[in-house]
Order: C-alpha cells, then structure tokens, then sequence
C-alpha cells in the first residue's frame, strides 16, 4: 500500500521525520518497503524572475541575467539562452544545486563574466510538455503565473513536494489498505488525534435518487451491503490539481474528475466505489445477482468475459453492467458525454471476489481491497466522501436520498478477557492501565469490571479481532516487543528428546555413505514425464503411473518422481559434462506412488536412498561394496538374484532380495540410456527402499565365542561351466562345510580355454575350518572337504583341478 | 711383555675405530681374538715366559682380550645400526604424497544445518514430527485457520494435484497432524521439503524448513523468545541476539518475525544484512487458539508457540552462499567443500 505524507496529513498531525515514522509504523507491525522521495532528484532549484537583463561584454551569444529569488541580493547567472526576457518566471538552479538528470550545478565564470547557477529548461528538469505547459520549448523553460513566491523550492511549484511511504499490510489488516487505515495507526503511535476525514454536502431536494434508480440485491449472501447515491448534470472534467497529484503518487493516473473520485475514495477510505452512466442503466434498475453461467460481459478494458453463476453481477433490468466488485461493463462506463452517474458503495463477500477474479484472471484496485475484506462501515462513508467532493468543487447536483440495502444487522465485536489471560500469553506483566490506554488509543472501547472482567468493544474496521490471543497481538505490539524477555520453557513440563531408530537410521545410512567416499545430493521432487521413456520402462510398469501437478512451473517440472533413478543419473550426467573426472553421489528423499486411480487419496510416500558412482576404478563391485555395508549396518542379509532393469546393463545389475521382499538393485547404467544423457563413461547406480530396510532390519545381536584352537586352511580350485555364478558356489560349499567351515572366499578366476575348455572356468576357492572346544584333525578336514567336491559335483559338474 | 701388550691394545684400538664395516670389523675381531689372533698367540707363547712371571702376563692378556672385545662388540653394534638406518633410509617413501585409501564424501550444506537445528532442539527435549509432502488441503491450510479464498493463501502461492490435495507449502501441516495424534505436553521439530511456485535467486520451487512446536500449560510469549534465543546461540556463536517484529501468520498469534544479529558482523552492520546488522530467520508466534480447538486441543487449558524457518536461507548465511540456486545444481566440486 502506497501512502503520501501529505495525505496522511489531512488526519493526523505529523510532528516527526518520515524515516522516524517508518520506524515506529515497523515495530507497531507495518513493515515500510520504502521511502521513496520524488524531490530527492532534485536540489537547490527554485523559482526565480528575471530582474535585468544585459549583454555579455566579450560573448555576442552570452547575456548576464540578474535573477530575483526572493532573497535581499539579486543572483548574477550568465546563460546562453535567446528565449528569455526580463519579467519573467524561470527555474533557477543555484550553486550547489542538483538536477534531476544528476548534474550538478556550481558557481564558475564565462568568458570572465561570474556566474552563480543556472538557469533551467524544461528538459533539464526531464519535464515533459504533458506535465508542465511549455516544458517542452527549446530552450529556457518560461514558467506560467504562479502562486509561489519567488525563491520557492521548485519541487513546490512542480508537485514534487510529497514523500510516499510502500508499506507492507499484513493479510489480517485489510483495514489499513487505505490512508484513512494507515492514518489511524499513525495516530496511534504518535500518540496524536484522528482527525476523519471532512463529509459536507448538499442535495438538490428538486430531485430523489428513487427517480433514477432502485436497487434490488437478488443474492444477498454474496452482496450484504448496497448503497448508492445520484449526481446529476454532472460536468466531465479534469480533477484539480491535488487530486491529480495524490493519484499520481500512489501510482494511479488521472482520467476524469468522476472516474478520479471513486479512486480517490478508494485510496483514502478503502472503499471501492464504482460510477455508472445511469443513460446505460435500463430499466431503472440495479440487481446484484449470480450470473447467468455461460452470461458475458466486456469489461472496461474492452476484453469479453465468460461468466458463470459462482460470480455476481451487478445488472440492470436487462444485462450484466459490472463484474461486482472486479471490474465495471464497458457500456455503463463514464464518458465525456455523462450527464447523470449513480454511485455505487457496496459489501460484497471476500471469498467470493477472490474466486472470481481468480477465475477469470481478472484483477484491479477494487477486487484487490474486496478480497482482502472491506468492513461493513466503509460503505456509508465511502459515498458519503465521494457526494462530498462532487460537491466541494461543485461538479453535479446531488440527489437526495442515499439507497442502503443492508441484508443483515449490524452486531457490535466483543471480546470479553482478562489482564491476566493476555499476560499469560505475553509472559510479562504489562499493568492494566497500559492495556487499557493501548486499546482504547485503537478505538477498541475496552475497560476493566470489579471482578477484572476486560471487555473489548472493537469498532467494525477491527473484525480481525476475536479473541485474547488478537488483543494480547495489539497491547505488545504497541508496549514493544524489546519489553519480552527471554525465558527457556521455565513452567514446562518435562520431556524426552531424541530421535526415534528410523530417524536414526536416516543419519547411519549417510554416515556409511559419506565414510565410503559419497557426497550427498539434493534434486527436485518434480521432474518430466520424458524420464519413463528415456528409461525404457516398459508400458506397464508400475512407476509411469505418477502424480501430477495442475499448473506446473514447466513441463520438466510437471509430475512428483517415482523412481531416483532419473534424477540420479541426470546428476551424475551433470557432473559428466561439467569435466568432473569421477563423482560418487547419494540422495535419500521420498518418491510418490498413487494409490490406485483414486484422486481423494493421497499418494504413498517411499523413503529411497539412491546411490550413484563414475569414474576411475568404479565397477559393478564398488557399488555393492557400498550396499553391503548399509545392509550389513541393518542386520541384513540379502541375496544378489540378476535383474531385468529396462534402464540398466543386463549382465551388470542386480535385484536386492531379501526373503521373498525386493529391497532394491544396483547396476551399470544401460549404455544406450547413458548415451541418451551424453555421457560416455559408465556409470553405476543403485536404488534402495529405505522404508523397507527399517522394516526388515535385524538389530537383535548375541556375542559368540572367539575360539583358541588352531584353524585348518585348504584351498580348492574347481573347473565349472561360466555361467555357474560364484554365489551358488560358495552356498554350496557353506552347505558342504557345515559348522565346521568357518569361512569361506573366492579368491581367484581363471580362464584358459586350451587349459580348461570352452566355456569353462577355474574358481579357487579358499576354506577355513575351526572349531570352537578343540582342535580340528586333518581327517575331519578332509572328510569335509570331500564332501564339499561331491556336493559341487553334483549341483554343478565341477571337477576338481 | 707389558709393553707389547699395551702397543698390541693400541693397535687394536686403531683398527677398531678405522673399522667402517661389519666386515672390516669382524677381521679386526677375528686378527686379535680369533683362534689364531694375536692375543691367543701371545697366551701360547707364555709356556716360554719364566713361571713367575705367567700370571702377571696372563693377567695382561686377559684385560687386553676385555678390553678389545668390549670396543669390538661397542663397534659391532654400532656398524649394525647403521647399516639397518642405511637400509631403511634407502625404503624411505615421500611422506608427502597423500594418504591411500577413499576420501571421505560430505553431507549437503542443507542437511548439515538441519542437523545442527535437530541436535539443539532433540536436546531440548523435542522429538521429531512426521507427515506427507504430499498433503490436504485441510491440514496444510484449513486447520491453520486459513479457510479456502482467505487472503492469507495469497502469502503462499500453491501447487495443486486436486482441488483438495497439494504439495505443502509449509512444514507446518506437521504441526496439525502431530497435534490430531498427539496428547499435550507436545514438543516437536518438523523438517521437510516444501513446495511453492516461486524461482529465482532466493526462492526455489522446492526448498526445506523446520517447523517447532510447544504445546503446554504454560508457555509464553517470552519462552517462545528464550527458545529462539538458546537455539540462535548454539547454531551461530553465544553472543548472538534475538530480536521479535510484528507480524502475520494465520496459525499463531502474536505473530513475530524474528530477526537475529548477523552472524558475520555481529550487529555492527554488512554487506550481509544489509548495513543493519540483523538478518531475518525465522517466523514464530503463539499458536492460535482456533488451531489448538480445531486440532482437537482445548485452548482453555493449553497454549503452544510455534516457530519455523527456511534451511536453504540459514545455510545460504552461515555458509555465505549467494545464490539459492547452486544448492540445487549438485556439483560434486561443491558438495566436496561441505565435510
């Protein structure tokens, strides 16, 4: 909201600097933005008369002015300007001046001739012809008749005079979208009466606003308050230049005194006020109304409108004249040709303005303040200031009579508290005759019974107040938020923090991570529907079907994710193509699967933890490596089973099985979906269902005894066919070993096809047997280990080498 | 016979100490102690010695073979020594390259303050609130006391899935949800991703905050400042100050703003908070009563204090970090310069 000083002057009394004012509105709760100064462009320029004129004595196109600015000595200014003349009102930059194109101006000498400023064209002043008559001459800017003495501040004479304060309003102050709103906060902490704002005029008892129009509200939930007034033989013309000035600063551009009044009222009140051309008004008749749906109306920015019967309009006998509240019809509108205008000063309901003007993108200075909420007394003196300017400056003769179709009675706000309960909530002792005195200064009636009963009349402006909690906000903001002092929770009651073993879980899993070399990520939940194709998933898989959003901020953006695989390998293709030679990367966030087709369901959010690797000595095992760990960490033990992963390398991807549960995978990238990223380097990720871990983790340990007898360590080495994975083996051998097989490890591959045959390869196998009460002997070793070599024999052909 | 003797110890002495290797010295051992070193031979040649005068010689003998064995062993160890330290200095590795093994990775900036926040408030006897990022609408808004079409929505504009489901804008539908299920005293911290259409050099679409809240019989609006206050001085250093401003939020009131003195300056003023010396980090308040009675606690006996702020804003002031964006861009160059 946008406020001039000067305005704010008309009612209250400002007796400090404006940036002592912005500090006291910031702690009262208004936060100012900011200051802005229109005459700090400009310094040191006033209004000066030629006084003499001569010619220089050494320049034939020089002429030395002696220039009358009010002081007792003339100032001698050497210009070399043909257009002036003695007599007349030129702005005058002195020494020392600065001008709005940021030149600034000092004493100096032409031609041996002193010279104390300059004088200044219009375009020196960045003046256009628009804004001040003749500012657009070549040369001296001539100024016309002016009231101001000489010597004036030509900020004064230009309207530059005023400083405007931006200030922030808090969505539950719609009261001070306004200056009359503002001003009474000023009033409030300067400690200073509100003056209101000045109601005077005069009807033209010859005529009664029955005679022109009736109003007759249809729907009186959407429209609770209808007031209108008449003006007739209204004469279009422009505002005065205070008027002009005022809309001007608060950014509003002057259309014609009519049109300038409602927003004028607008600023000053609140109220939005809207002018019909009652020529345009069939029928007589003003009907709030739903809308007809598929009814159109073309507003006054000449743009058509669909309407449908959630909005209200506001109709004649025949067709919709405004969108209530939004935006007034083209056809209704005022014109030069106006002769006779009804003003309208209504209520309409809040949300129902926002959800219309939301619908139809629609949006202006009324439906702003509509939206926000207007209180029920604003309507009375909105129109009431309004008839009061027409008249002042005598614009049109004012019917008499002022329609009023209020829908419901006025209830007075009352809030009944104690002292004690607001200082319950503050925590300090703020003394009862201080809450009494900030309320009352806010116009809450408030005062104090025998049984200490604190009963809180608010006035209508006020209906963001309801309960202790709304006045405990005034009394402090107003006694000052320096006077809370700080306590640690001193009447609390005691409890137990921490986080809970899931939550916990969370940091181990990073833990791991970063101890084995990773950094973590962070991506947008959101990513492109692309991502499915450009990971092959198959029609049917499970993860096309997403969640998405109703107005995304991009296409790329559009749907919540459903894997990390995408967002993992995008990362790694980031760091790829940025020429960083290796990145280890994990990321644990949420993906969102819908459940069913159900939209009044909420999705199911899983806890994944994506793993990501590339560069040097990075393969298939480095990453498992990793998962081991975690799983290891959880109690877990899990089985490698091959995968059918549509976006990773088949002969280098893994399910994660646990039991009957798949837990995750990992793998290499599929090389043609890297290809697709342009990135040549193979990458490896894995993705593991966090959620799942948590549920599957095995915390239960019991210690086992460390055994002192000797171990015996064998080797054997086996020929078997290539496909046979070492994961069978070595649960085969395990099988075979029983307790007594303590460990047991792969520990060399060899492939020779001469030596060993086609499709054939020699694992070496190295065994540890041990027991824990005596030692072992070589017999029972063997008998083992033949047992072993029987076992693998007959589940994989394995001949011993 | 004395003389020769103590010419002998004389001549050993010599070789013994121009000895520079083992080998060296295990001749000089060998030509005076050996089976067949002078010594030996000077104790053969005794039978020729008149009796009287044997055991003065042998006498002289012996002393001399302690003597020579003594240097010769002193010299022995000497020489082994430095052949080992000769040796190991040749195995000598370049103690400056660096280590083996993986380099440790790092946690993202804005998991590392999030941690640092939790840490204080689990200390604090707060443990951790849960709910979706994917919300109703009723939590997220409704029970916050912002009805649909209320202008307070405007304060945060909104993704939408379906009239009624959105992605949260705020961490404080965990507040809501917490209060449903929970029994007064409550003492939570919500962290989570939230989401709002905004892009640019401060806000992301999708940004972190943590929400606290205290549900109690008694607390205040000081507690509320002290909390901060305790909480703002373990995250950045122990002299800073905590100071509360006017202002809205549908779900608490009083409603504050709560600025602390800047963390580089100390409230002299900076380039940072902008020459004023205090940066704004967190929104709180006293949790509205309508919320408590709309959450299903009675606002007759309990209050709260609630309180939240945005993670990437506090790791872009404590980290310096200028730009929101490069916490998002995942250059593992950046990541690595948070341990």
């Amino acid at each position: 909201m946008k406020v001039s000083l000067s305005w704010l002057k008309d009612f209250v009394d400002i007796d400090v600097t404006v940036e002592k004012l912005a500090d006291k509105l910031v702690s009262a709760g208004f936060e100012v933005e900011e200051i802005i100064d229109a005459s700090a462009n400009m310094k040191n320029v006033v209004l000066g008369k030629i006084a003499k004129l001569e010619k220089h004595p050494d320049a034939d196109k020089l002429q030395i002015c002696q220039i009358d600015v009010g002081a007792k000595d003339l100032v001698q200014i050497v210009t070399g300007a043909q257009n002036v003349a003695e007599g007349d009102l030129v702005p005058v930059a002195l020494d020392n001046s600065l001008l709005p194109t940021g030149q600034v101006i000092k004493s100096g000498k032409l031609r041996g001739v002193p010279s104390n400023g300059m004088l200044c064209s219009g375009e020196e002043l960045k003046l256009t012809e628009e804004e001040y008559a003749g500012a657009g001459v070549h040369g001296i800017l001539i100024m016309n008749k002016e009231k101001y003495p000489l010597g004036t501040d030509m900020n004064v004479v230009l309207g530059n005079d005023d400083v405007v304060l931006d200030i922030g309003i808090t969505a539950n102050r719609s009261d001070c979208n306004s200056v009359l709103g503002i001003a009474r906060e000023v009033a409030t902490v300067l400690k200073k009466p509100l003056k209101m704002p000045e109601i005077y005029f005069e009807t033209d008892q010859s005529i009664k606003v029955g005679d022109f129009v009736d109003v007759d509200v249809q729907d009186k939930t959407l429209c609770p308050r209808y007031m209108a007034g008449v003006v007739k033989d209204i004469k279009i013309e422009s505002s005065p230049e205070i008027i002009q000035k005022r809309l001007k600063s608060v950014g509003l551009r002057s259309i014609n005194n009519i049109v300038d009044v409602t927003n004028y009222v607008l600023i000053e009140i609140g109220q939005p006020m809207h002018a019909f051309d009652r020529n345009y008004l069939e029928g007589n008749k003003i009907i709030p109304r739903r809308a007809k749906n598929g009814e159109k109306i073309v507003a006054l920015n000449e743009k058509e409108y669909e309407l449908d019967d959630t909005m209200l309009v506001i109709c004649d006998a025949k067709k919709p004249c405004a969108v209530a509240g939004v935006m007034g019809g083209l056809n209704s509108g005022i014109n030069e040709k106006t002769n006779t205008i009804v003003f309208e000063s209504a209520k309409f309901l809040r949300d129902n303005i926002r959800r219309t003007s939301r619908k139809l993108n629609l949006r202006s200075d009324s439906s702003y303040r509509y939206e926000r909420g207007i209180d029920f007394d604003s309507q009375r003196l909105g129109i009431m200031r309004a008839l009061t300017l027409i008249y002042k400056y005598g614009w049109g003769k004012i019917a008499d009579g002022i329609i009023d179709r209020l829908a419901q009675d006025l209830k007075q706000n009352v809030v009944v508290t104690s002292v004690e309960e607001i200082n319950g909530i503050l925590g300090i002792t703020v003394p009862s005759e201080i809450v009494l005195e900030i309320l009352n200064s806010l116009q809450i009636e408030s005062s104090i019974d025998k049984d200490g009963r604190l009963t809180c009349v608010c006035p209508a402006f006020r209906d963001d107040i309801e309960n202790a909690n709304d006045l405990a906000e005034e009394v402090i903001r107003l006694y000052g938020y320096d006077k809370v002092t700080s306590t640690l929770l001193k009447d609390g009651n005691q409890t137990l923090g921490g986080k809970n073993q899931q939550e916990q879980n969370i940091d181990i899993i990073k833990d791991i991570c970063v101890s084995r070399g990773m950094s973590e990520t962070l991506t947008y939940s959101f990513t492109t529907p692309k991502c499915f194709d450009i990971l092959k998933l198959k029609e049917d898989d499970y993860r096309r079907n997403c969640v998405k959003l109703l107005k995304p901020l991009g296409e790329d953006l559009s749907i919540m994710r459903t894997t990390l695989a995408y967002s993992m390998i995008s990362t790694l293709a980031s760091n790829f193509l940025k020429s960083n030679k290796k990145a280890k990367l994990f990321e644990i966030a949420n993906v969102y699967l819908p459940n069913n087709a159900s939209v009044t369901e909420l999705p199911t959010e899983v806890n994944m933890l994506a793993l990501g690797r590339y560069g040097e000595g990075e393969d298939f095992f480095t990453m498992k490596g990793v998962v081991e760990i975690i799983l290891k960490k959880f109690g877990i033990k899990a089985e490698y089973k091959r995968a059918d992963i549509t976006y990773l390398h088949k002969g280098r991807s893994a399910d994660i099985c646990v039991g009957n549960n798949v837990v995750g995978y990992l793998g290499e990238v599929h090389p043609e979906v890297a290809k697709s990223f342009d990135v040549s380097e193979r990458m490896y990720i894995a993705e593991i269902n966090v959620d799942m871990l948590n549920k599957l983790a095995d915390y239960s340990y019991t210690f086992t005894a460390i055994s002192n007898y000797p171990p015996i360590e064998r080797d054997i080495a086996i020929v078997v066919d290539e496909d046979v994975m070492a994961g069978d083996l070595l649960a085969c051998v395990r099988k075979g070993g029983g307790n007594l097989l303590v460990d047991t490890k792969i520990f060399d591959i060899y492939r020779n096809e001469q030596a060993l045959g086609k499709g054939k390869k020699s694992v070496a196998i190295s065994l540890v047997f041990r027991l824990a009460d005596r030692t072992l002997t070589d017999d029972e070793v063997n008998a083992k280990i033949n047992r072993i070599l029987t076992k693998l024999s007959s589940e994989f052909s394995a001949v011993q080498r | 016979m004395k003389e020769k003797i103590a010419k002998l110890i004389e001549e050993a002495k010599l070789a013994i100490e121009q000895s520079h290797t083992l080998a060296f010295i295990n001749n000089v051992k060998v030509k005076y102690l050996g089976k067949s070193g002078e010594l030996t031979g000077l104790l053969r040649g005794m039978k020729d010695l008149p009796q009287e005068e044997r055991p003065l010689v042998g006498k002289y003998v012996n002393e001399a073979r302690d003597i020579i064995t003594q240097l010769t062993e002193e010299k022995t160890k000497e020489l082994t020594q430095a052949e080992i330290d000769a040796k190991m200095l040749e195995e000598g590795v370049d103690i400056t390259l660096d280590g083996k093994g993986e380099e440790r990775g790092s946690l993202h900036p804005c998991t590392l303050v999030t941690n640092e926040v939790l840490d204080i408030f689990t200390s604090l006897g707060f443990t951790l609130g849960q709910g979706p990022e994917i919300e109703f609408d009723k939590f997220c808004f409704q029970m916050l006391n912002i009805p649909p079409d209320h202008p307070a929505r405007d304060m945060q504009d909104t993704f939408y899935i379906t009239d009624d489901i959105l992605l949260r804008t705020h961490t404080s539908s965990m507040q809501t949800r917490t209060m449903i299920n929970t029994k007064p005293p409550i003492r939570i911290v919500c962290p989570g991703k939230v989401y709002r259409p905004d892009d640019d050099a401060t806000h992301s679409p999708m940004f972190q905050q943590i929400e606290g809240l205290v549900v109690d019989e008694k607390v205040t609006l000081c507690d509320l400042k002290g909390l901060l206050e305790t909480f703002a001085q373990r995250l950045f250093d122990k002299k800073t100050k905590v100071r509360f401003r006017p202002s809205f939020f549908p779900f608490t009131e009083p409603s504050v703003e709560v600025d602390l003195t800047c963390s580089v300056c100390h409230g002299k003023g900076c380039r940072i908070c902008k020459g004023t010396g205090w940066i704004e980090v967190l929104g709180a308040g006293v949790v509205n009563p309508k919320v408590l009675d709309n959450c299903g606690i009675d606002s007759k006996k309990y209050k709260g204090l609630a309180f939240g702020m945005g993670v990437e804003r506090v790791a872009m002031i404590k980290y310096g970090i200028p730009d929101m964006r490069i916490l998002f861009e995942n250059d593992v160059r950046f990541l690595k310069e948070f341990k």
